[in-house]
């Protein structure tokens, strides 16, 4: 557990490192780089899939994955737009939101915990789904004559401070609150760590796995709230392929895709340092590819780097250098969810490594 | 920052922002480092603003009439047809002295492109030029960056009407539709049954030619010969899904005789589905298309008539609007008039825009006159 | 390791006990039935639904739709009967297609060799994606992510703003994935000939055997000396050269080459291999289901379009199908954990 947590610290603080780095860089890059209200300003950008990625952190350290969050985000915009159009004022439009996002999480959640489906699958078909739900709801036009009211939430600022921003720290500080200090967190790391182990130990794997999912639909809603407030538009195809850069941030932050690790920190600072990378490039105006390229080769280097670190010191050093990541344990964690005695084989949580 | 960066003459003192963290930086920008990363095409982003701001701040009676900067983004980069744009931009930008520089996403990506208007409107350009892909999503940055007195055009797709000064429109919807089923009689003067594939449910610029095609084939007694059928199709401009769709579009419509889309992916690929079919000389696929991607089907007599403008000029006439804009010569008022270097004079229409009404026609004639 | 390499011994480990073969066989027919079963329900509804769904030329313009689709399913099937995924599918076949095509402006004499070209640079690609997860052991969702960007922006780098058209590329290209022999497409033949070959491989051969091994259970092949690092190593550098060969027939069929070439592939991919019912824990399933998934994609894009439906449709039905695969996956898979937990006792008592 200690080398656990230190590797966690270690994993954060190189993020912070990598922060500071590509803020020196992106202020080297261009002259309107280092400004208080840009560096905020330039935060907006990262709210909307910040909250994804926050929800997706919740299902992720239970050891599951969903891939629909952006489409269900589009539900939630197209919805909000169809609402608003028959007269519907703010709060039973947003709660309706909110409520409409979290049920179709939910859905994801049942269909992965209650009938035991791979979560990938399911959402990869979720994601279809809610994204023609989204077409069917929003019909093919563009909605964009939302009220002041609606878009206060996503597009105005507080001095300097876009409302957004506060609302995504106000998310973050709930989000590390209930993954350290409540029973759903404490029961979600010990599921990802091992659900056979965790069902056994009287965690009830099956609900816990559900309302990760509810949040994390609740948290797309929220995150269709501020977009028709940022964009003052709603599409159909709102958000549509951004679910990879979610994915990239929660990976980036330090959480295990095989679930039980994993922080709502890491989880911020990769935000932040993908925010800082794109925010300066742009600024730099290099261009949309060279950035994909960029990004995807952090990705790579920065979790194939601690790993071959490892690898070398094993090898060399003798020493027990614990890996970042582990390996995906998916199809050993379906097999002992299902059968028991293949659990006595092989724990998840004690297997450093699978390819 | 350290004094020797050009960042110092960016005049900043004229806005209230909030430097932080100076000390700090101190010591990495100079290294020397700081100019290194400027990608203008040029490298003279920041210079040219410096100049523009200056001479603007110094305000010595003349105004300035060069050395502003622009910032274009379309679409998304790496799409042949923006990539002529962006040389009838830098084109238009260097016979008027200013500095022109070129960015955006690598795919098409509202919320992307949002972001990139956002860091252009950080570096306090002169003017900005966007070919929007949600024009309502883009309007709220806009109207910021003309609050600062930055001026924006729109070109290619159309931003919200009071979030740009002016709109460059090579042709205007109904005249694409027009020329679209004029072209498609050009394959076949006898008329028949028509077809849409559009790239997505939510391409305004696709809705609306579609929406005026339907309209001339049920009103316009030119088209009498043409039915279109009920539902549209849409391949999200992609080459394989609109290959697909054609061969699927033959197969439910027997008696089909044209394939008419918007998008230039979809009608190449339709092109090539309908000879891939055996189907050649029966139906024929027309739309927008660039020459060079249906030069084949020209030749070997699939296709006999599709259309485009001239993406070149097109960029190069939206810089010499944003250069006018700037100067004062030009305002969005209707009525308006300026002239664009070696493509002419234009006078702005209704609602700000500038269409020009230029469709470029191609036929197995003269496919091989273009190069793009 | 020698162990390992006789073929019984790794069906064996499969699925441990006696009888793994046949046993396995049985669960491969049951997934292979329900993708069956569901297409033949599909297929019914449309003819009886649309006018012109049942003819000959239709039936043609599905399995042709379905072709390249295939191609590359099959190739992440390969990965995915690891218990691994590769999502950067799409962009391998964008940049094998794009500097295939870019080489055979200048060399336009290299002919099959330039097929050979885009093979050899999916399975380059496919090595690098193996040895960050085989031999780096990192999750493969997070190192194709990776890959993905990677790949695609090595295309867009390497395109630099321009795009290969149809007159500029050998002629015999559109020939080839137009042409036809015996009334069959090319393109269907290409695909049946990679799924003939790679089900023989898989069935009948020590490396296939062991792909099953390892994604059945890696722990269990590693403890009976299978080279599971290579193997899975192996996996990712077959799919990535058969991605290549899906991303130059794909070039070919459509003729112009853009740098989004075959993008977001990776999830329509996907879909048909879990539709197709192969298992996304790994250990299970066929490519012949495979092919049928592809099919069960593109008979559900023909017959939306035929019935005259708004083409929105489509992605909720898609998706529905693919959570029904699933769960008709599922239960398969649980009958399976039950037979594998009778076959143990009977090998613990034997």
């Amino acid at each position: 557990m200690t080398t656990m947590r230190s590797v966690l610290v270690r994993w954060e603080t190189l993020l912070v490192v990598l922060i500071v780095a590509a803020m020196a860089w992106s202020a080297t890059l261009s002259p309107y780089y280092f400004y208080l209200d840009q560096i905020l300003g330039s935060t907006r950008f990262f709210i909307i899939p910040g909250l994804m990625a926050l929800g997706l952190m919740m299902v992720v350290i239970q050891g599951e994955i969903d891939i629909s969050l952006t489409s269900t985000l589009a539900v939630g915009t197209t919805l909000a737009a169809t609402l608003q159009a028959a007269g519907w004022g703010l709060v039973p439009t947003f709660v309706a939101i909110i409520v409409v996002c979290a049920l179709l999480g939910a859905v994801n959640g049942i269909l992965v915990a209650g009938y035991g489906l791979p979560s990938l699958a399911v959402t990869l078909g979720t994601m279809g789904a809610y994204s023609g739900l989204a077409y069917v709801i929003g019909g093919e036009q563009g909605y964009s004559a939302f009220p002041d009211s609606f878009t206060w939430l996503g597009g105005s600022d507080l001095g300097i401070v876009p409302v957004s921003l506060i609302v995504f720290c106000l998310v973050a500080v709930t989000a590390a609150v209930t993954l350290r200090s409540t029973v759903f967190g404490r029961f979600s790391y010990a599921i990802g760590a091992g659900a056979t182990a965790a069902a056994f130990g009287g965690v009830p794997v099956r609900r816990s796995k559900i309302v990760a999912y509810t949040l994390a639909g609740a948290l797309a809603g929220l995150g269709a709230l501020i977009w028709i407030g940022q964009y003052a538009s709603a599409r159909a195809d709102n958000a549509d392929g951004g679910i990879l850069f979610v994915v990239t941030a929660v990976v980036l932050g330090g959480v295990s895709i095989n679930g039980g690790k994993g922080t709502v920190l890491g989880v911020v600072l990769s935000l932040f340092l993908l925010g800082t990378l794109s925010n300066g490039l742009g600024l730099a105006n290099v261009a949309g590819p060279t950035q994909t390229l960029i990004l995807g080769t952090l990705l790579v280097v920065s979790v194939a780097g601690p790993r071959l670190y490892a690898m070398a010191r094993q090898r060399f050093g003798g020493g027990q250098g614990t890996p970042q990541v582990s390996g995906s344990g998916d199809p050993g964690r379906r097999r002992s969810d299902t059968d028991p005695a293949g659990s006595l084989s092989k724990d998840p949580a004690a297997e450093p490594a699978r390819p | 920052m350290s004094p020797r960066t050009p960042s110092d003459a960016v005049p900043t003192n004229q806005f209230s922002r909030r430097r932080f963290g100076a000390v700090a930086l101190g010591g990495v920008a100079g290294l020397g480092l700081a100019a290194c990363g400027v990608s203008s095409k040029d490298g003279a982003g920041s210079a040219g603003a410096a100049a523009a701001g200056s001479s603007g701040a110094a305000g010595s009676g003349s105004a300035p009439t060069s050395g502003f900067t622009l910032l274009e983004t379309p679409k998304w980069t790496g799409f042949p047809y923006f990539e002529q744009a962006r040389i009838g931009g830098e084109k238009a930008a260097k016979e008027l002295a200013d500095s022109f520089t070129y960015a955006g996403a690598d795919h098409p990506d509202s919320s992307l492109q949002t972001e990139t208007l956002q860091n252009f409107l950080t570096q306090r350009p002169s003017a900005i030029l966007v070919a929007a892909i949600d024009g309502d999503a883009i309007a709220p940055v806009l109207k910021k960056a003309r609050q600062q007195g930055i001026k924006v055009v729109s070109f290619e797709g159309d931003a919200a009407v009071d979030a740009r000064d002016v709109f460059c429109n090579p042709v205007g919807y109904e005249l694409i539709a027009t020329t679209e089923l004029d072209c498609a009689l050009l394959n076949d003067p006898d008329g028949g049954k028509v077809a849409f594939v559009a790239a997505s449910p939510t391409a305004p610029n696709h809705t609306a030619i579609i929406k005026y095609m339907r309209e001339h084939i049920e009103n316009d007694p030119k088209y009498a010969k043409l039915t279109a059928i009920d539902d549209v199709q849409y391949a999200n401009d992609d080459d394989a899904t609109s290959y697909n769709v054609a061969v699927n579009l033959m197969q439910a419509h027997p008696d089909l005789k044209f394939i008419i889309s918007p998008s230039s992916v979809s009608v190449p690929a339709a092109a090539r589905a309908i000879v891939a079919s055996g189907r050649k000389g029966k139906v024929y696929a027309t739309g927008q298309t660039l020459p060079n991607s249906v030069k084949e089907f020209m030749k070997d007599g699939s296709m006999k008539a599709s259309m485009m403008w001239d993406p070149q000029e097109l960029g190069y006439i939206a810089v010499y609007a944003a250069h006018h804009l700037i100067t004062g010569d030009l305002t969005g008022e209707e009525g308006a008039t300026f002239e664009a270097g070696s493509a002419g004079k234009f006078t702005v229409g209704k609602d700000g825009e500038i269409v020009y009404k230029k469709p470029l026609v191609f036929t197995p004639d003269n496919i091989d006159d273009f190069d793009f | 390791m020698t162990a390992g390499l006789d073929p019984r011994h790794s069906v064996g480990i499969a699925a441990p006990g006696t009888g793994g073969r046949s046993r396995i066989g049985m669960a491969l027919r049951v997934r292979f039935l329900g993708v069956a079963i569901f297409l033949v329900l599909l297929w019914t509804v449309f003819s009886i639904s649309a006018d012109n769904f049942l003819t000959g030329g239709n039936a043609r313009a599905i399995v042709f739709a379905a072709a390249v689709l295939t191609i590359a399913a099959v190739g992440e099937a390969l990965v995915v009967l690891t218990g691994n995924l590769d999502l950067s599918v799409g962009s391998t076949m964008g940049l094998a297609a794009y500097i295939t095509a870019d080489v055979s402006i200048g060399l336009p004499g290299l002919n099959v060799g330039l097929v050979a070209l885009a093979v050899l640079i999916g399975a380059a690609l496919g090595a690098l994606n193996g040895l960050l997860v085989a031999w780096l052991k990192i999750p493969s969702i997070v190192a194709t992510l990776g890959t993905m960007s990677i790949y695609r922006g090595l295309t867009y780098v390497y395109a630099d703003g321009q795009q290969i058209t149809s007159n500029e590329v050998p002629s015999w290209f559109g020939r080839l994935a137009a042409g036809a022999v015996l009334g069959i497409p090319n393109l269907v033949l290409a695909a049946a000939a990679v799924v003939a070959v790679v089900a023989l491989v898989l069935r009948h051969t020590v490396a296939g055997r062991m792909l099953y091994a390892v994604g059945s259970n890696i722990e269990a092949a590693r403890f009976f000396g299978l080279p599971s690092t290579r193997v899975v190593w192996l996996a990712y550098v077959a799919g990535g050269a058969i991605a290549g060969l899906a991303g130059f027939l794909y070039a070919a069929q459509v003729g112009t080459v853009t740098v989004v070439l075959a993008d977001g592939w990776e999830l329509q991919v996907l879909a048909a291999a879990v539709i197709g019912g192969v298992s996304i824990w790994g250990g299970s399933g066929s490519v012949i289901g495979v092919a049928l998934g592809a099919v069960v994609l593109a008979t559900i894009q023909n017959g939306l379009i035929l019935l005259h439906v708004q083409a929105y449709w489509q992605l909720l039905i898609q998706g529905v199908a693919i959570a029904l695969a699933v769960a008709v996956d599922a239960t398969v898979s649980r009958r399976e954990v039950a037979m594998n937990r009778t076959r143990r006792r009977v090998a613990v008592t034997a």
